[in-house]
């Protein structure tokens, strides 16, 4: 734990944490709306104090009630992890800044947070499916996500198997008959 | 009977090949058997008074007819050397050592499915392999394998030969355009692009060793190399033999410049859509080409069938059998037998564990191979174009081995390496060797 | 009665002065333009032919894009002018697979990410699984863990050597390398029980102790593997084509670096002594000496020479984690059922190929609420489409096997 750079985060962002600042084990968590992530972001990223340059990771997360972003940085400055967790996006219509304009990186990730929650990020310019088709409708990880409406919806609905498409072409004309008129 | 009872489509195939082949050779032979008792005799007049027809087409037949073991045989050089480099094992289960291996490689692409893409150019797309595959066989052709054993002694054989060798480059242009592929179609004009530019250093590297010569006929080349070694055009011609080998390299299509079918890149170029038999011929052409070149390479700079030393040939042993009288007739009776006896008795009596039949087997095998061993012999020291074409293929096939080791080890080049390394380097080489070439043959002769 | 299925919006109505249906008149149906109108405007913009230009559809099936990858290329003759890479042929869900999962069986579900390097998966997520339960793993633990992943970091570079030459066309270092990596994998099979998926570490320390075969394979190997990987290298260290092909190409200076979010030797050969076995210690590195090679160059050859010289560092870790080796216990005392606090844990460590890491959310229940795995092929194989472009298309696939993707990481 790192109680230097709590201080540091304390007298910087102070007004715009959202949550008290949690530390435990080697990783330090910060709470902030998502309008001030480009703002805070850069911040971390440029100033002297903090330097996070290294984005270790970006992920999506449904907690249920609301969406986040979570990002992990890491520093020379300090020994700890840094977790900036976006909080609050809206179930309904999640959207959140895009941090590409620092870290360019940060592209597929955000794809993957797309693809994975539906949260849109502001500000990406290929923000489409990555692993999912793109006739997909569903978002796997949200916690809504239920598999029988996720089969009825999902673009291999009502396609048959390969053995069904065809009649074999050996077949008796009974055979064929029966099929037509079933 | 009950075979000739069904019909025909119920056959087996071994049934169907018989029923079709047997009765249309059944009709070929009496047609010939007419053909001969009732025009027999001006055919014969016609094929003496035009002995070049008949020489042309044996020997056209006989390149057709050795294209295909040659291939194999570089096939299975190239499976089994580049797997002992690789330090696996290779083909080991067809024929002894796997040496059977390329046979059923070739059985494979025959047995395939012969198949054009939808959008091909169908008649181009045919053609293609034929064009590739028959300049390589016509290349062939004035290659001299031996004092008189080569198809035709032509005055201008350099030139044919190479005429003929460029334009393989049209059949891969065709096979890459017709293919409606982008990737064949890169693989096209990468090959178009290579071949046009090595062709140039190719050939010029070349002249010099035809101001020595002062002849194309590839036959007076090699004649003018006799003797001992030092009198290879590679000690007078080093620079021209290196500028050629790497060009040569490059016109095989040969790593590290075989980019026109570089798998790691463009999937395997222009025969990315080619299958069973068209792709065979491609994979045969490649092959032979690559004999070709060695053969070239040996022809013009290490000698052709020219021994290292004087040749002490021919010897003829003045072996007369048909003085030993009724004796002859005994010694054939009698030696086999007693030569398969005695090669079998160590078998036999050192091995407790091996029965006697297994010993005669042994024996016979061993006493077969004496007598091929001991005609071969004969014939190498007595007949000098037997000696004359083991030379040849033994040099070819030392360079085949090079080719085959350097696919091994070598990475591939670029393209823009390849065409730089082409133009930048290996041009003005080869005109500076032709320049020395000139300039000591003035300084010589005066 | 059943009612139609709800994807009509696959036959969407596309305007006809649309340039991809002129193109797709003009050139049949191969190109391989998706058919449906373009989501973004970087989508539009790529799938827009300029002059003299052409697609050319790399993959799912081409022999060199280490897996099943599709990258649509567009070409200007052989020149790469832009790329868009297709990715999801081999998603598998893994993280929607262990939020179903109890924490045990977690671990092998990560296994298989990138089957080349599996403990490297597996280490992120055991580590922030300890992190949510506090738990402290034996010191002999640590040490065997460190021992089989830098095995593991052997023999994923000693692969990759192979790769590397095989994608410029050279067939003989891969089979080389193979030697390499088949006696590493016999002796993990012997430590672990299994030659590729090891799953092998479990909450609190490792699932079974050295044993005699282990280490007399180990031993056996130890005395000759510098010999035998300097004969591996000789093959390309000193072969002209391979460095002149290598040299300067696909450069990354160190701004670009960091900006692609990039991490372990891809970054290291961009001159920046990143290694989160230093920077961000766990396990027992602080007590293991072992140097960090960088390159200043950032081009395909430092990327090759940097994971060279971390061989070497893995066997000295290896010698000394030997010769350190402590007695004692190889499991924490555990309950079977796990149940964590609610809380949040992130867990990184340095793979053959950057920080693979692992980010549980735990909500109180015996299985993770949510499991981020994140995986540094993924990162690094978006690199390719600021370094490719501009590139030859052979150029373009030594690129790509330079930055060292597994396409089972990339696609989860």
């Amino acid at each position: 734990m790192d109680a230097a750079l709590k201080r540091r985060l304390q007298a910087r962002f102070g007004e715009r944490l959202t949550a008290p600042i949690h530390q435990r084990h080697d990783q330090t968590e910060i709470r902030i709306g998502p309008g001030d992530v480009p703002d805070v972001v850069r911040t971390l990223h440029d100033e002297a104090d903090f330097r996070f340059i290294v984005l270790a990771d970006l992920a999506g997360v449904d907690t249920g009630s609301v969406m986040q972003v979570v990002y992990h940085l890491w520093s020379e400055t300090s020994s700890d992890w840094l977790r900036v967790i976006a909080d609050g996006l809206s179930r309904e219509d999640p959207r959140v800044p895009s941090v590409t304009f620092l870290w360019k990186g940060a592209e597929w990730m955000e794809r993957e947070a797309y693809d994975m929650f539906g949260i849109t990020f502001e500000g990406n310019r290929d923000l489409r499916r990555i692993y999912m088709p793109p006739d997909y409708q569903s978002f796997p990880l949200r916690k809504d996500f239920f598999l029988p409406d996720d089969a009825a919806r999902s673009p291999g609905a009502g396609v048959r198997h390969m053995e069904q498409s065809h009649t074999p072409t050996n077949a008796k004309a009974a055979t064929l008959i029966r099929k037509t008129r079933a | 009977m009950t075979a000739m009872a069904r019909s025909f489509s119920r056959l087996t195939l071994g049934g169907k090949i018989l029923f079709t082949l047997g009765p249309i050779l059944f009709l070929l032979t009496i047609g010939l058997v007419l053909l001969i008792a009732i025009a027999g005799k001006p055919i014969v007049d016609f094929l003496a008074t035009n002995i070049w027809l008949v020489r042309f087409v044996v020997a056209a037949t006989a390149v057709l007819l050795m294209s295909v073991p040659t291939a194999f045989l570089i096939i299975y050089m190239e499976m089994k050397i580049i797997a002992l480099m690789n330090l696996r094992i290779g083909p080991d289960r067809v024929g002894p050592f796997g040496s059977l291996m390329s046979v059923i490689h070739g059985l494979k692409v025959l047995a395939k499915e012969d198949f054009s893409p939808t959008g091909a150019d169908r008649l181009v797309f045919t053609l293609a392999p034929v064009a590739v595959f028959m300049s390589t066989i016509m290349a062939l052709l004035v290659l001299p394998f031996a004092p008189g054993l080569f198809g035709a002694d032509m005055n201008i054989g350099l030139l044919y030969l190479f005429a003929v060798s460029g334009l393989s480059v049209v059949g891969l242009l065709m096979a890459g355009w017709s293919s409606f592929n982008k990737y064949s179609l890169l693989g096209g004009l990468r090959s178009a692009a290579q071949v046009i530019s090595y062709e140039i250093p190719l050939i010029l590297s070349v002249v010099g060793l035809l101001l020595l010569a002062g002849t194309m006929s590839l036959n007076q080349i090699v004649v003018k190399q006799g003797g001992w070694f030092w009198n290879w055009y590679v000690f007078q011609q080093p620079l021209g033999a290196l500028i050629f080998f790497i060009a040569a390299t490059a016109e095989a299509n040969r790593t590290p410049f075989d980019l026109t079918e570089a798998d790691s890149e463009i999937v395997a170029g222009f025969a990315t859509e080619y299958s069973g038999m068209r792709f065979g011929f491609f994979f045969f052409a490649e092959y032979v080409n690559v004999f070709v070149v060695s053969g070239l390479i040996v022809t013009l700079f290490f000698g052709g069938w020219n021994a290292p030393f004087p040749w002490p040939w021919p010897i003829t042993l003045n072996i007369d059998p048909g003085s030993l009288g009724l004796g002859l007739l005994f010694a054939i009776l009698i030696v086999p037998p007693l030569l398969i006896l005695a090669l079998a008795a160590p078998f036999y009596l050192g091995r407790s564990s091996m029965p006697w039949w297994q010993a005669l087997i042994i024996g016979f095998v061993l006493f077969n191979l004496l007598v091929i061993v001991a005609i071969t012999g004969w014939a190498f020291v007595s007949w000098n174009w037997v000696a004359g074409l083991m030379v040849f293929l033994g040099k070819s096939y030392l360079f085949v081995f090079t080719f085959v080791w350097m696919r091994g080890t070598l990475p591939r080049v670029r393209i823009d390496q390849l065409m730089g390394f082409a133009w930048k380097w290996l041009l003005p080489a080869s005109l500076l060797n032709l320049f020395v070439t000139a300039l000591a043959l003035v300084v010589v002769n005066k | 009665m059943t009612a139609a299925p709800p994807h009509d919006h696959l036959h969407r109505e596309v305007p006809s002065d649309d340039p991809r249906v002129q193109l797709d008149e003009a050139a049949g149906t191969f190109e391989p333009v998706p058919p449906y109108p373009p989501r973004t405007e970087r989508e539009a913009e790529f799938y827009t032919l300029g002059d003299g230009e052409m697609f050319i559809n790399m993959g799912p099936q081409h022999p060199s894009t280490h897996g099943v990858l599709r990258v649509v290329l567009k070409l200007d003759g052989e020149n790469v002018v832009d790329l868009d890479p297709v990715l999801g042929y081999l998603h598998r869900g893994v993280e929607k697979l262990c939020e179903n999962a109890d924490y045990h069986h977690t671990i092998a579900y990560l296994d298989p990410l990138e089957y080349i390097s599996s403990l490297f998966c597996e280490w992120p997520g055991v580590l922030a699984f300890e992190k949510l339960l506090d738990v402290e793993v034996p010191r002999r633990a640590e040490y065997i863990r460190v021992l089989a992943t830098e095995l593991n970091r052997i023999l994923s570079h000693s692969l990759f050597m192979g790769w590397m030459a095989l994608d410029l066309g050279g067939l003989t270092p891969i089979l080389w390398s193979f030697i390499e990596r088949d006696e590493i994998a016999e002796m993990l099979a012997s430590l672990t029980g299994q030659r590729l998926l090891f799953n092998y570490l479990r909450i609190g320390g490792v699932n079974g102790d050295l044993n005699h075969d282990f280490m007399s394979r180990l031993g056996d190997w130890m005395t000759r593997a510098t010999t035998q990987i300097d004969n591996n290298l000789g093959l390309l260290n000193q072969n002209e084509i391979f460095v002149r092909r290598m040299r300067g190409l696909g450069t990354m200076d160190k701004e670009t670096a960091f900006r692609m979010a990039m991490t372990g030797p891809n970054l290291r050969a961009s001159g920046v002594p990143l290694d989160f076995r230093r920077a961000h210690p766990y396990s027992v590195f602080p007590e293991l000496e072992f140097d960090i090679p960088t390159r200043d160059e950032g081009d395909c050859l430092a990327r090759y020479l940097v994971r060279i010289d971390e061989i070497k560092q893995s066997l000295r870790i290896i010698d000394q984690c030997l010769h350190n080796m402590p007695d004692g216990p190889i499991m924490a005392k555990l309950p079977r059922l796990l149940r964590p606090r609610p809380g949040r844990a992130y867990a990184a460590v340095e793979g053959p190929r950057g920080q693979y890491a692992a980010y549980v959310i735990s909500d109180g229940t015996d299985q993770p609420f949510r499991m981020r795995i994140h995986d540094p092929s993924f990162v690094h194989l978006q690199a390719v489409g600021t370094l490719m472009p501009g590139h030859l298309i052979a150029d373009a696939m030594a690129v790509m096997a330079s930055l060292d993707p597994i396409m089972g990481g990339v696609d989860k």
